[in-house]
Parts: structure tokens; C-alpha cells; sequence
């Protein structure tokens, strides 16, 4: 193996960042200070989480506190080899997945004199760079800080590198993950035909809300102290799975069992040496492997005479729709936007039935049908709006070639936004009505008010989407500047708070949420009339200024 | 609103910088209705900026674009009805099919259907990508994705056809369809204006060449105007190219690299 190999493929990915950081490409300089940043931060926050935690140690005078910090202290060092396993799977496989679907600057570069080994570990190192490196090097600093007040060096010594080797068995876990979709996928495009296309999506669809749900389940389900008790008991009671053996290192050296130390830490050593060949023989056989086409049509060419067209759309407008439908159905980058809305359902639901561990409510809350018809139809809007015109990635230089104009432009954007985001909310309007059972009255006003929503902030992220479209594709589609998306979610949030106010003081005023005063009522359909005046002085002003975006969008289309 | 009386491209004075680089340098150029007009170059002389301010996709810093009796920066919406365009590394929908993309260019210009119907099935079968048609784009080969974009370059009879290196990846059957192809545009008032480092194909098929470096147009005419020019009568274009772009010392470098 040649080490400088593997370290110059790792820069090269490190350097990929350049191109999602959008800084300018012509005579590029490096700004180190702020491609160290995150990593500098770790370093002082860890520390001075160490030292903080570590002073608070020192100054409890209590020997029952004392012994129940140092106690909590052990149990969370114990956890951490399998916490920062599970963190690290996480960022890893996002950050797959976010690569995925597009054609990656960091191909292997199979015809230099680079061997697999090399390319493998390179690209297993490379996953880990960024927040999984931030947050191992937080934990590590603050573990050897805080050990020195509690006098567990050597225990300190060994948890760090138990969290080292963690990542890196995540990381190859993700690597074998990764080749072997690919084969997968090819194997499912071979067998199901023309249906490879559908079968994609609802796979894809289906991995994701797993995956999310999974996450959001054991992060937001238990509280810290919780999470770290129950990684530590079920560590102990699941020892014959190799994922845990790092953990059960830690277990042995703490009960101070020698052998045992020795004998998970040999296991742990093989199993990661073994994960690693396996995923270097993975890569030399299917690393090259080209995915077979997807067939989606065979036979006659019959051109469609769209139903769009009756609704009042040109051929242009409908041609541009009916493009991004199968966009967003064919692109796997740009299929989270739908499972934003059914995680925004899934994750109160999950509650509401009791999933999470928590008692089943005995009746269903308003709220929870409110949340339901509301959320994730607003959320789709804001998404698709900000994300429409940036998808187009290096194949807008066609917008910018063909006679399209501005208003068409935003038309078809506009309306695909719209549609979309309609449809997410009544699919959830029907789950949350099943569910809530709420009065005809409450059922109307809130899928008004929702409708409201949707087209306000369509209208706003729209022209934010035009105004701050980012073209950037590899190693990650932008479609978005992080400022603009930033900014225009923050100001979506008040929009949508100030279209929704009148039916806010309207549950107040009727007693839904508890007040100190009593105040006069305000009727059901006075506030949702409030709303809509709202909502559209709203859609209308953004509307324009999506309009006037597009405009400028058109004639600067330099690429 | 076309005037036949006017040159089909006219610029005067055009010039584009990007930051302390200029791509083109003050250029005036006429373009005749039906010409095929090469544009020679090497890398970074502003040939494909030229096109691209041609077609209204980069905002010339100085001077006019008048295309088709059409002011380019005043209504360039009516410029791209009437132009082709295929640029040097096409990006093309990768999700949809061969067939799903010329459809959708058929629409975007508004080509009746049961026309664009014919039109796409023609051009399918004549540049061989039948039974393929119905793949996605994702798993063309380069050539096969060139012939997608110069077939929604010709789907809608443009005027003016703008090729940034069309042929590309061609096979040497699809590369001499394409050459046909813009011959027999010719007669019908097509004009072309194709941007190509292939000397022999400038030669053999344009009526005009442009030889252009550092964005400055150094010289303009037919094979015998260029070779009167460069002070090289009976030699080839590419003798012509290389001493006209100072570039002639090709033996000294490839001296100095065997070294």
C-alpha cells in the first residue's frame, strides 16, 4: 500500500468541497482558515467542555455527587465506541446518499497506477472528513481533557481510540453499503424492465423514511441520559455481535479483565481488517461497474396532447412541468422532497400511537390535525421553491438557449410547486381526517388555511429559488445558496405565522389555548377571510417579484 | 420581423472581458444568409463566447448583435425561436429518454405535433439511434448524447444554426449525415456559423473561415482570400492556420520535448 496514494486521493476529495463552497474558480486560492474552521472549533469547544466538566468534578465537594459524576462519567465512555458508530453510519450514509444520482467528480481514477487497496481506504477516510471529523475530535479533546481531573488516563487512552476505530468501522460499512447498491440497483433495473423506473422510486422512497424514521426515533425518542443507558445495557446483552466488540473493549478494561480486553480487542481488529478486505474486493470486482439503461418506453413514438394544456398551459409550460415530473420522480438527489412530508407525518403519528414508548393519547388533539394538514404540504412548497430552478444544474444552459420567457418561466415553475405540494397536502389531509376525526368546520377552515399557505410560500421561495439558484453539481447538487435558502426559510416561518395568526387568535379566543384573560370571540370563518386577504396581498407582491427575478435570471444567462 | 436585405449575423464592435481576461476583443463580423461560416481558433481565442453572445447567452460588454434583422440584447426571446444551438459539451436531461428529450424540445418550440412526430422519427432513424430511443440519456455513449443535441439543434428548421464543435464523438457516417445535412441547408437560406478544430472539415465544408486569437479576429474570407493573406499560395489550411496564430513552431517544441 502506498500511504502518499491514499493521502493525495484524500485531498482530492477534500478539494471537491471547493466547488460546493461556490468560491471562484478562475485564479483559485485556498482560504485555510476557513477550510480548518470547523475542525478549530472542535478542538476549543472539546476542551473546554473537558476542562468545564472536569472543574465541576473537582469543586463537588459532595462524595455522593462525586461518585455518581465519576460513575456517569464511565457509563458514558463505555457508550460512545457504539454511539459514535451509530452517528457515524448516519453521516456517512447522508452523505452517500446525497451523492448518489449524480455523476461524481471522484470516479475511481482506475487508469493510474492507484491499486484498490489504496482507492478504498482513501475513499473510506475521505466519508469521515467533515462533521463525523469535527465531532470525533470534540468528543476525543473533551474525553483526555476531563480524564486528567477524574485520573482514568489509560481508560481515556482506550476510549479514544475505541472511537477512532468506530468511525472508521462506519465508514467501511458505508463503502461496502455503497458498492453494493450499485450492483443491486443494476440487478433490479435488469429484472423489473420497464418498471425499473417506478421500482426506483418507491425503493428509494422506502430506504429514506426507514432510514429517517429510525434516526428521528432514537434521537428525539429518549432523552441523553436515557440513550446512554440503554446503549451500555444493550451492549452487554447483544456481545456476540461484532459492531459492539469495540464497546465490550471498554467494558472488560473497566471490570479490569485483561483477557476478555485482549480478546474483543484482537476480534474488534479482525473484524474491521475483514469489513475492509471485503470491502476492497467489493470495489475491485463492481467498482467499474456501469449500470445498465433503464428502459422506459418500447414500440410506437405517440406524442401526448397534454391535459395540461386544457388547463390553460402552452406547450412550453407543459413541456417544462411535465420535465420536471419525471425529474423529480427519476432523480434520486431530488426525491427527499417527498419524504420531508410523509417524516412530517410519521413523526407525530409515531407519537400519537404510542411507538416511542410513550403512553397512547386517550383522544387526538386538534393540533395533531392541524400539524398534519399544514406541515407538510407548507414544507413541499418551500422546498420545491427553493430548490426549482437550481436543479437544472449544467443542463439550464438550454433555458437559457430556448424562447422561453419570464413569465412562462415562472408560470410552469409556479404551478408545478403548486400541484405538488396540493396533492402532499391531501394526501395528508385524508391520513390526518382518519386519524383526528375533526369537525366539518375545523376540516374546512385548516385545508383553506393550508391551501393559503401553499400558495404564499410558493410564491416566496420561487423567487428566492430564481434569485439564488446555484448551478453547482458535483460532488453534491446545490440548486440552492445556503444564505438565500437560509434566509427565506426564516422569513417563510413568519409569512406563514402571520397568514395563520387570525385562526391563531381564534383558538384563543375560544378557549383551545389557555389565556389569562378572557377575550371576545372571534368567529371561525372572520379569521380564515383575515388569512386569505393575507395570504394573497402576499402570493401577489412575491408573485411579482418572482416574476422580476426570472426576468433578470434570463437576461444575465451567462453560464 | 426578418430583413433578407441585412447580413443574417451582423457584429459590430463586440468585445467581452471576464475579469483581466478578454475573450473578445473589439470584433466586427458578417455572416451572409445560407453561408456556412467556420470559426478557427485555438483553445481560449473567443470562439465559443462568440457564439454565445451570438445567441444572447453572454451580454456583450461593447458593441451590437444583430441576428436575423433582430437586435439579440433587445428581444433575444425572438433571436432563439430562430436558432439552433448546440454547445461544446452538451449537457442533456440525463433522467429522460432519447425520445422523452426531443419531444420536450419539440415543445418548448412549439412544433405541431403530428410534424414533430415525423420530424423525431426521421432524424432517429437517420443518425442510427433507433431501439435505443426509449433508454435513458444517462446511459448513451457521448456520441449518442452529440447526436440528441444536434438533432433538437435541427428539429425545429431554425434560420441560423450556432454548432460549438458538432461533431463531437460523431461516427463517421453521423459526421458525414451532419455534413450533408448543412449542404443542403445551404440553398434554402440557413446560415451556419459552426466553431471546430477539425482544419480538414473547415476546409472542405465552409464557404468562409474566421481565424480567430485572443479573442481578436485576425483574419476573414475564403481559402484563397486566407491563403493571400498568410502569404501561402497552394498550401493548406492548416499551414495557413499556424503562421497567421503565430504558432508555427511546432518543431522546436516537439525538439524540446524529445529531449
Amino acid at each position: 500500500m502506498n500511504w502518499k496514494n491514499v493521502l493525495r486521493l484524500i485531498s482530492v476529495d477534500i478539494k471537491a468541497g471547493r466547488l460546493i463552497r461556490g468560491q471562484r474558480l478562475r485564479r483559485y486560492r485556498e482560504q485555510k482558515i476557513f477550510q480548518y474552521l470547523e475542525y478549530g472549533g472542535a478542538c476549543i469547544l472539546g476542551l473546554a467542555i473537558g476542562i468545564g466538566a472536569g472543574s465541576f468534578y473537582a469543586a463537588v465537594a459532595d462524595p455522593q455527587l462525586k461518585t455518581l459524576f465519576y460513575q456517569g462519567a464511565r457509563s458514558l465512555f463505555l457508550s460512545l465506541p457504539s454511539l459514535a458508530l451509530i452517528f457515524s453510519l448516519v453521516f456517512t450514509m447522508m452523505g452517500q446518499i446525497q451523492r448518489m444520482g449524480v455523476r461524481s467528480s471522484l470516479q475511481p481514477p482506475y487508469w493510474l497506477p492507484i491499486t484498490w487497496e489504496e482507492h478504498t481506504l482513501a475513499s473510506t477516510l475521505a466519508n469521515l472528513i467533515g462533521v463525523p471529523l469535527a465531532f470525533l475530535i470534540l468528543l476525543s479533546l473533551a474525553i483526555a481533557t476531563v480524564s486528567i481531573y477524574l485520573g482514568q488516563m489509560p481508560l481515556a487512552a482506550l476510549t479514544i481510540f475505541a472511537l477512532m476505530a468506530s468511525a472508521f468501522l462506519a465508514s467501511t460499512t458505508t463503502e461496502i453499503f455503497r458498492i453494493l447498491q450499485v450492483r443491486l440497483i443494476g440487478a433490479v433495473y435488469k429484472s423489473t424492465g420497464k418498471a425499473a423506473v417506478w421500482v426506483r422510486f418507491v425503493g428509494s422512497m422506502l430506504f429514506f423514511v426507514v432510514f429517517y424514521v429510525v434516526w428521528f426515533a432514537f434521537s428525539s425518542g429518549m432523552g441523553s441520559v436515557a440513550l446512554i443507558e440503554a446503549v451500555a445495557g444493550a451492549q452487554k446483552a447483544v456481545w456476540f455481535v461484532p459492531y459492539v466488540w469495540l464497546g465490550m473493549v471498554l467494558a472488560a478494561f473497566m471490570s479490569g479483565l485483561l483477557a476478555h480486553t485482549v480478546i474483543f480487542s484482537l476480534a474488534s481488529l479482525l473484524f474491521i481488517l475483514t469489513l475492509f478486505y471485503v470491502a476492497v474486493r467489493l470495489n475491485a470486482r463492481f467498482g467499474l461497474y456501469e449500470l445498465p439503461a433503464i428502459t422506459v418506453s418500447r414500440g410506437v413514438y405517440v406524442p401526448k396532447v397534454g391535459f395540461l394544456g386544457k388547463l390553460g398551459f402552452s406547450s412550453l409550460e407543459s413541456a417544462v412541468m411535465r420535465k420536471d415530473f419525471r425529474a423529480f420522480t427519476r432523480r434520486r438527489e431530488l426525491m427527499y422532497v417527498f419524504i420531508m412530508p410523509v417524516v412530517f407525518i410519521l413523526m407525530p403519528l409515531m407519537q400519537y400511537l404510542g411507538i416511542y414508548g410513550r403512553p397512547v393519547e386517550p383522544e387526538p388533539s386538534r393540533f395533531l390535525f392541524a400539524w398534519i394538514l399544514l406541515v407538510p404540504g407548507a414544507i413541499m412548497a418551500v422546498m420545491l421553491g427553493l430548490m426549482i430552478i437550481g436543479e437544472e444544474g449544467g443542463s439550464v444552459w438550454l433555458f437559457f438557449s430556448s424562447p422561453i420567457t419570464a413569465r412562462s418561466l415562472v408560470k410552469c415553475k409556479y404551478a408545478f410547486v403548486i400541484i405538488l405540494s396540493f396533492v402532499a397536502m391531501l394526501v395528508c389531509g385524508a391520513i390526518g381526517i382518519l386519524v383526528a376525526h375533526p369537525s366539518p368546520d375545523i376540516a374546512i377552515a385548516l385545508l383553506i388555511e393550508s391551501i393559503l399557505l401553499i400558495l404564499a410560500l410558493g410564491a416566496v421561495s420561487l423567487g428566492a429559488g430564481i434569485k439564488g439558484a446555484d448551478f453547482t453539481e458535483a460532488p453534491r447538487p446545490r440548486m440552492v445558496r445556503p444564505l438565500t435558502a437560509f434566509v427565506y426559510t426564516l422569513l417563510c416561518l413568519v409569512l406563514a405565522l402571520a397568514i395563520f395568526s387570525p385562526l391563531l387568535l381564534h383558538a384563543v379566543t375560544m378557549g383551545y389555548m389557555p389565556v389569562p384573560v378572557p377575550l371576545p370571540k372571534i368567529d371561525l370563518y372572520v379569521a380564515v377571510s383575515i388569512s386569505a386577504v393575507v395570504a394573497l396581498v402576499i402570493t401577489f407582491v412575491f408573485y411579482r417579484i418572482a416574476l422580476k427575478n426570472a426576468e433578470e435570471f434570463l437576461l444575465k444567462a451567462e453560464m | 420581423m426578418i430583413s433578407t436585405g441585412e447580413p443574417a449575423v451582423k457584429l459590430s464592435r463586440v468585445a467581452k472581458r471576464y475579469a483581466d481576461i478578454t475573450a473578445v476583443d473589439y470584433i466586427d463580423l458578417d455572416v451572409k444568409h445560407g453561408e456556412i461560416l467556420g470559426l478557427l481558433g485555438p483553445n481560449g481565442s473567443g470562439k465559443s463566447t462568440t457564439l454565445k453572445m451570438i445567441l444572447g447567452l453572454v451580454k456583450p460588454d461593447s458593441g451590437s448583435v444583430n441576428v436575423l434583422g433582430i437586435n439579440a440584447e433587445e428581444d433575444p426571446v425572438a433571436v432563439k425561436k430562430q436558432v439552433g444551438y448546440v454547445p461544446e459539451s452538451p449537457r442533456l436531461y440525463e433522467f429522460l429518454t432519447g425520445l422523452e428529450y426531443l419531444d420536450f424540445i419539440g415543445d418548448i418550440y412549439g412544433i405541431e405535433v403530428s410534424e414533430k412526430k415525423k420530424r423525431i422519427e426521421e432524424y432517429l432513424e437517420a443518425l442510427e439511434l433507433e431501439g435505443r430511443e426509449g433508454d435513458m440519456i444517462s446511459s448513451y455513449s457521448q456520441g449518442m448524447k452529440q447526436k440528441i443535441a444536434l438533432i433538437s439543434a435541427f428539429l425545429h428548421k431554425p434560420k441560423l444554426l450556432l454548432l460549438d464543435e458538432p461533431l463531437n464523438g460523431l461516427d463517421p457516417r453521423s459526421a458525414r449525415i451532419v455534413k450533408d445535412l448543412l449542404r443542403e441547408l445551404k440553398p434554402q437560406g440557413v446560415t451556419t456559423i459552426m466553431s471546430t478544430h477539425i482544419l480538414e472539415i473547415a476546409q472542405a465544408m465552409c464557404d468562409r473561415i474566421a481565424i480567430m486569437y485572443e479573442g481578436r479576429l485576425l483574419a476573414l474570407g475564403n481559402m484563397k482570400e486566407l491563403r493571400q493573406k498568410a502569404r501561402l499560395p497552394g498550401s493548406d489550411l492548416e499551414d495557413i492556420f499556424l503562421k497567421l496564430t503565430g504558432t508555427e513552431d511546432i518543431r522546436e517544441v516537439v525538439e524540446a520535448l524529445l529531449k
